[in-house]
């Protein structure tokens, strides 16, 4: 290219001198921004004791959220304020909130361009600003740790689909949920549909079950409050809902691996991260070596893709103390955290770890989900490093009778849906299809 | 040929019995592939339909597909009752697969009577539920019950540390080798083990049960104590002339019975490692037996205690055990009262020796066994006391037997060993009123039948 145009010109300089000597504007500046701002090494990173006024400098630090809606178990003992307890919000989050950076050693109020309603107790990210005369850090910029790296998936050749489900919700007295939850499983064993429909099924190489197995219902406590002579020959309501789980995951165990998540409302530990059920409890089911009790969070390589995901207690409580509605939206920013789950042991229970943390994420997945979100939702995310990652949001089933169809080789995903038919309602209706 | 087969009996099902035939329950009920069911289905609809038009079939179909909503292709899969089947269709965007979900001869208002079918055959067939499925999974093959077990019992055990519960519950196997509960019964008699290895050896013929009966026999014989010393005299002490024949019989029987007695023994392990093995084995001595029957048992371990009471009824010894077991009841411990076997006693007849003999031999182990243990619980002693009865002649009988009874001195076993003729002065007193009491039951008891067993009121009918 610039060769070609060099070579045009006609005469050249082995002659004799001339007169006229040509001279060639130069193109002028079109545009020119300098981004290279990050490069720039006078900004340094410092620690809180270390801060001088008016210098600007990177902070890094954990946040802390002072929320005054946040329930807290010592005042509600405290007597001095008599006040009753508080009833349960959806959102603990209120004009008043302030931010609060914390290192080792140190912690700041923070004020600035940072979105205090939107961020949450446990982030850990860096800011950059200079401290106040009164006292607090003037944020001009923060940035988070973003997505890890990430190993790329094999690729495959045959389409391969994984199975998510959560939110079974059994021993909840949802007939409509029951026929769903048969359904699903007919889809998944083969016995339902059409040839076409059964082969595609039998590609199906695994189903997670994302946690709340049970319904909230089982985990009444009234038994407690009754007198003893009301509730003598009484059995818990788990029991009856643990049998029927049983018998579901026998039928979906002699089919397909399953791997079983606990979810809140079901019978192990309450802190994260929750230990898997005991197979006690699955005595027909876990006769089959196909059945697998996992933990919650849980991740696993699936024909060369990583998966991971919780059965939904970390983003739903982000969602309670921070402004962020679509829990897609807060899966992400998890992400992007790189910390799966930041408000515990703040607002969620945890197990205290000393020495490392098992919710940082050394390596992107290429799926991560999250289970019994209210809806269905999914998204590819890129990173900086061309990262991609498949996010899903797992809904309810005993709410929404949806479940979702990964597709390991293209990484999409669909919703699946299932629908038996009632008196009252009009059909389409009832199948989503109405206008 | 076979095709009308099918048809007839859907026409029955749907007919006559009136009963909703979804395409599983058919599959089940004849055994065929899902696929056929359905296939079977669709067609007995279109016979029946061209036979005669104005049929009474409702027919529920199974659809799904495809469509665009909220912005993503989702999948549906639905029940359609028939007249809703073309309104659906049309609304997908790609049809998946349709198929014949059940006939009935009713119209359904909801599909909830559909699920209820599907769910109790599927019940009933459980075992097997992907046997007529169009998948086969080649990996979920079930495990064998003995490897399932094996594996849920490490799991139990890796998390069982503190197994001291563990010995309370199941295997004998645990209790033989090793929670750390029953180590502690076995450690202490451990000396003591190959003195009983031979005892054992005499009882037991089977031998997984061994161990479990030397555990057993040495943690008796540590919570007995010194039953050594008078075991020989004693035998032959409590052998009264009409006691004799009675005690032959019971011990022949008692020998019949080990192998019972092995059997039983599972189960009184169970229970002996519980407690301090006195109170384990006093439990099982305190089903009524004769003072003989006791003593043997005690020597035996608590083998010879369950096959008594097993055997109690059988035989005779009704008012040998009349006596003791009120008495028993009050005092702790169980037969292993080391009775300070008073050597002397009522004329030792050479009595059935060879049953005896094992018995006696273990006699002098227990004494020794005691006394090094001495700081046990309390003990079972033999005491002599002397029982007035009523025999079946009408005669009142008075003999001088042992039985036993709880002492919580340890200086009582010092004595044993020393001299068993202080015992029963010592003794005396105590057993007296129990003799007394004892000896109006026995009255009644003698005039009783066989294995009734006395209750508390039957001192005031006699007086």
């Amino acid at each position: 290219m610039f060769s070609e145009q060099a070579a045009q010109r006609a005469h050249t300089l082995l002659s004799p001198p001339s007169a006229n000597n040509a001279t060639f504007a130069r193109v002028p500046v079109a545009t020119y921004t300098n981004s290279s701002q990050p490069f720039r090494l006078g900004v340094g990173v410092k620690k809180l004791c270390e801060l001088q006024p008016e210098e600007k400098c990177c902070v890094v630090g954990t946040l802390f959220k002072a929320m005054p809606l946040q329930p807290s178990i010592l005042r509600e003992v405290s007597e001095e304020h008599n006040l009753l307890p508080q009833p349960p919000r959806s959102k603990y989050i209120h004009p008043d909130d302030e931010l609060v950076l914390e290192d080792e050693l140190q912690r700041i109020k923070l004020k600035g361009t940072i979105d205090v309603s939107k961020l949450v107790t446990g982030t850990v990210l860096a800011v950059f600003g200079s401290v106040r005369d009164d006292g607090k850090f003037l944020v001009e910029d923060y940035c988070f740790a973003d997505l890890a790296p990430q190993k790329p998936a094999p690729p495959l050749d045959t389409d391969r689909f994984v199975l998510l489900v959560s939110g079974l919700g059994l021993g909840g007295g949802g007939g409509e949920s029951l026929l769903g939850t048969q359904l699903l499983v007919d889809v998944v064993t083969g016995q339902l549909g059409d040839e076409g429909e059964q082969c595609s099924a039998a590609h199906v190489s695994r189903v997670i079950l994302a946690g709340n197995l049970l319904s909230h219902s089982t985990q009444s406590r009234d038994s407690i409050n009754k007198a003893k002579y009301l509730t003598k020959k009484t059995q818990a309501a788990s029991v009856e809902a643990v049998k029927m789980l049983d018998e579901i995951l026998l039928q979906l165990s002699a089919s397909v691996p399953v791997d079983v998540m606990p979810g809140e409302f079901d019978p192990t530990n309450y802190t994260l991260p929750q230990q898997p059920l005991h197979p006690c409890m699955f005595p027909l089911a876990t006769a089959y070596s196909t059945l697998q009790l996992v933990t919650n969070p849980y991740q696993a390589t699936i024909d060369g893709v990583r998966f991971l995901g919780t059965s939904g207690q970390n983003v739903s409580d982000i969602f309670r103390y921070s402004s962020m509605e679509d829990h897609l939206e807060i899966l992400e920013w998890t992400l992007r955290v790189r910390h799966i789950s930041p408000t515990a042991p703040d607002t969620l229970g945890c197990y205290p770890f000393y020495k490392t943390d098992p919710f940082i994420f050394p390596e992107c997945p290429h799926v991560y989900f999250c289970g019994n979100t209210p809806s269905f939702g999914s998204k590819i995310i890129r990173g900086p490093e061309d990262q991609t990652v498949l996010l899903v949001t797992v809904p309810d089933f005993s709410a929404t009778q949806t479940a979702c169809l990964v597709n390991l080789r293209s990484l999409a995903c669909q919703p699946i849906s299932f629908s038996g038919f009632g008196a009252e309602d009009d059909d389409l209706g009832g199948l989503g299809l109405g206008p | 040929m076979a095709d009308q087969l099918y048809l007839e009996n859907i026409d029955e099902f749907v007919t006559d019995q009136n009963k909703i035939v979804t395409y599983k329950w058919l599959s089940y009920t004849l055994g065929v592939h899902v696929n056929q069911a359905k296939q079977m289905l669709y067609d007995y609809v279109e016979r029946k339909r061209k036979e005669n038009s104005g049929a009474q079939l409702h027919v529920t179909y199974l659809v799904s597909g495809s469509l665009i909503q909220n912005g993503h292709s989702c999948h549906k899969v639905a029940v359609v009752r028939e007249d809703k089947l073309e309104a659906v269709k049309s609304k997908l965007a790609v049809t998946a697969s349709i198929h014949v979900y059940s006939i009935q001869k009713a119209m359904l208002k909801d599909s909830g009577p559909l699920f209820n079918t599907d769910y109790d055959i599927l019940k009933s067939n459980l075992q097997n539920c992907s046997k007529f499925s169009a998948i086969q999974c080649a990996a979920a093959v079930p495990r064998a019950p003995a490897e399932s077990s094996s594996s849920s019992k490490k799991f139990e055990q890796s998390h069982l540390h503190m197994s001291s519960e563990t010995q309370a519950n199941n295997e004998l196997t645990t209790n033989g080798h090793g929670p750390p509960a029953s180590k502690q019964v076995s450690q202490q008699p451990k000396g003591i083990m190959g003195m009983f290895a031979s005892k054992a050896a005499a009882k037991t013929q089977e031998t997984n049960k061994e161990t479990k009966t030397e555990a057993k026999e040495v943690t008796n014989a540590s919570a007995a104590g010194n039953k050594a010393p008078g075991k020989g005299n004693m035998m032959s002490n409590f052998f009264g002339k009409a006691a004799m024949n009675k005690f032959k019989v019971n011990l022949d029987s008692e020998q019949a019975v080990k192998e019972e007695k092995i059997v039983e023994q599972p189960t009184v392990s169970v229970t002996e490692p519980k407690l301090a093995t006195p109170a384990g084995l006093k439990k099982s001595s305190k089903k009524a037996e004769p003072v003989k029957v006791l003593q043997k048992e005690k020597k035996r371990g608590k083998r010879v205690a369950l096959s008594d009471d097993e055997t109690k009824e059988t035989e005779n010894m009704r008012k040998k055990r009349r006596r003791i077991k009120l008495p028993e009841s009050d005092s702790s411990e169980d037969e292993d009262s080391p009775g300070a076997y008073e050597a002397e006693s009522p004329s030792p007849p050479p009595p059935p020796s060879p049953p005896l003999e094992p018995v006696p031999k273990t006699e002098p182990e227990p004494p020794s066994v005691k006394s090094s243990s001495g700081e046990n619980k309390r003990k079972r002693k033999r005491v002599l006391k002397s029982k007035t009865y009523l025999d079946g002649e009408g005669c009142i009988v008075t003999e001088k037997v042992y039985e036993s009874e709880s002492c919580t001195d340890s200086e009582e076993e010092l004595n044993m060993k020393t001299s068993s003729v202080h015992r029963p002065p010592a003794m005396t007193v105590k057993k007296e009123p129990r003799e007394e009491r004892k000896g109006p039951k026995k009255g009644t008891a003698a005039l009783g039948k066989a294995n009734r067993q006395v209750s508390i009121t039957g001192f005031f009918q006699r007086k």
